[in-house]
């Protein structure tokens, strides 16, 4: 026990030293390291962004329900207790055809055109109608809600705004499958470029290897440095990553506020997102891991048999 | 201890190195192996040491077939032994306490009683006072004492040293084998290789000669054969 607890802490000293020695090549491949996390992740916190900025309108997704013209007060109350009933739903609220008329006529107004035609239809040709929010954004969720509604006695037909929101949401989950490839790739290259550093410092640490081996090192003993140093290049790489993307959010969240602020709202983009830090310091690691693991793996064997 | 059995080696594209070699070494004895250069001395030490494998025969340290050893199994047996190699084989790149830790680095012993055994190891070769001096700076027979400190550091029971004194002059060569006496004495069993006839003059010591991968214990006799034999034949061709 005392003897693996000595070896962690002999390769960790050891690696420590080392990256102390070639400070600059340390701080270059965790440079690339952060940048290459950083791309996938400023643009997953784009789309992430842009589908909570979907939940601040939530009023754009909200499916009206016109009544029948005959309609009396007693459907009404019925469908109003319908709706309340309806778990899916998150708030509604009632415009009488009075009122409806009433904020026409307050609308046009100013417009001669429209008040003149208004006038000359003479008595109100608008139904009752429920205007109504769901819990739910998901498109999906909408249409089968609106059916429901579709279904009540006494409604003429529900109306879903949701075109744009079917849109958004498509366009989102492309661009949730390119982050995932993305990723994917940038992975790739990070493995390459971890293992082929790994691999030029095995290189340089031959002599010691073979000596080692001579004098009775075992392969866990040999890797065990080569594979704390791609743990520390991922570990600080990720956290030059975070702090990057911490950085880049700052800056643009200025000019986010003053957007938001001209809509009258608050939104801003977050600037801790723990889960998304602790993914990008988790994966670079694992990167960073595995990289030495295959550069290691290869190249003992090479050395082994010289 | 170490014990062969009718040993064979033949690297892939040679002539064949050793020649069913059979002999057994017993803990606590000083063994020279002794023969021309190419007689396959340095290949016994290695398959002594386990970095090579006999093509045919068995080798058993300590009662263990070293050609059924698991591989993991190998990094744990060579911890048994010291080797000394002729060109040194230390790292340049670090300091003499450096160099001597490493094998207590792999054996996972902690870093003071490392720092107490490796200065215990370079007082018993006299470079106590060279710590921390760069091994490129040491004269030859300083190197090899070094190497020698690294070797007998992890306190092994066998050394295995392969012409510790090939490249050095008479005096630094005496002041290496007295070293060497002076661990036999404490009971450690020392097999070394040499090509002069140095071994020749400590009487009680055994000697394998080997000659052209052939195994003779008895080096006087073959001396004598190749009086008889070799030279005529050698200087004519």
């Amino acid at each position: 026990m005392s003897t693996w607890l000595n070896h962690h802490l002999q390769a960790i000293k050891l690696v420590l030293s080392r990256m102390n020695a070639n400070l600059l090549s340390t701080f270059m491949i965790c440079l690339v390291i952060a940048v290459a996390m950083c791309l996938p992740s400023l643009f997953y916190l784009g789309v992430d962004n842009l589908s909570k900025l979907t939940n601040h309108m939530k009023s754009e997704t909200e499916i009206s329900l016109f009544l029948k013209l005959d309609v009396t007060s007693d459907n009404i109350a019925k469908i109003d207790s319908i709706l309340a009933k309806n778990i899916a739903i998150s708030q509604y609220h009632l415009v009488t055809k009075d009122d409806a008329w009433q904020q026409l006529q307050a609308k046009s107004k100013d417009n001669q055109n429209i008040s003149s035609a208004i006038e000359q239809l003479g008595k109100n040709p608008l139904p009752d109608a429920f205007f109504i929010q769901a819990k739910s954004t998901d498109p999906e969720t909408l249409e089968t809600l609106r059916n429901t509604l579709q279904s009540i006695p006494g409604v003429e037909q529900a109306v879903l705004n949701a075109d744009w929101a079917k849109r958004l949401a498509t366009l989102l989950s492309i661009g949730k499958k390119l982050i995932f490839f993305i990723t994917a790739l940038l992975a790739i290259v990070l493995l390459v470029i971890i293992g082929n550093t790994v691999r030029m410092q095995i290189l340089s640490q031959k002599d010691e290897i073979q000596v080692s081996y001579l004098i009775g090192a075992t392969n866990s003993f040999i890797r065990m440095p080569f594979l704390y140093a791609g743990v520390f290049y991922g570990l600080l790489g990720g956290l030059l990553s975070v702090l990057m993307i911490t950085g880049i959010i700052q800056t643009f969240n200025y000019s986010v506020m003053e957007i938001s602020n001209l809509y009258s709202s608050d939104f801003s983009l977050n600037l801790l997102n723990i889960d998304l830090y602790l993914t990008i310091i988790g994966l670079a690691i694992t990167i960073g891991w595995v990289g030495s693991y295959l550069a290691v793996t290869r190249a003992i064997g090479a050395i082994k048999i010289s | 201890m170490i014990q062969f059995d009718q040993v064979s080696k033949r690297y892939p594209g040679s002539d064949q190195i050793l020649r069913n070699v059979s002999f057994s070494i017993n803990a606590g004895e000083f063994v020279y192996i002794t023969g021309h250069s190419g007689a396959g001395k340095s290949t016994l030490l290695k398959l002594i040491a386990a970095t090579e494998l006999p093509t045919s025969g068995t080798v058993l340290i300590a009662h263990q077939n070293v050609s059924k050893l698991k591989p993991s199994a190998i990094p744990f047996l060579r911890r048994r032994f010291g080797l000394i190699f002729q060109d040194h084989k230390l790292l340049y790149d670090r300091n003499c306490f450096e160099n001597v830790i490493l094998p207590l680095r792999i054996n996972g012993v902690s870093e003071q009683e490392a720092a107490k055994r490796v200065r215990a190891a370079l007082d018993k070769v006299g470079l106590l006072n060279k710590e921390k001096v760069m091994p490129i700076t040491l004269s030859g027979g300083e190197q090899q004492r070094l190497a020698i400190a690294r070797a007998v550091v992890s306190r092994p029971s066998i050394l295995l040293a392969d012409e510790p004194t090939g490249n050095l002059d008479a005096s630094y060569a005496a002041e290496i084998m007295a070293i060497f006496q002076a661990f036999h004495q404490v009971g450690v069993t020392v097999i070394m290789s040499t090509h002069d006839a140095l071994g020749m003059s400590v009487d009680q010591n055994r000697v394998l000669h080997l000659d052209h991968g052939e195994l003779t214990e008895n080096p006087f006799m073959q001396k004598t054969l190749n009086l008889n034999t070799a030279p005529t034949g050698s200087f004519s061709s």
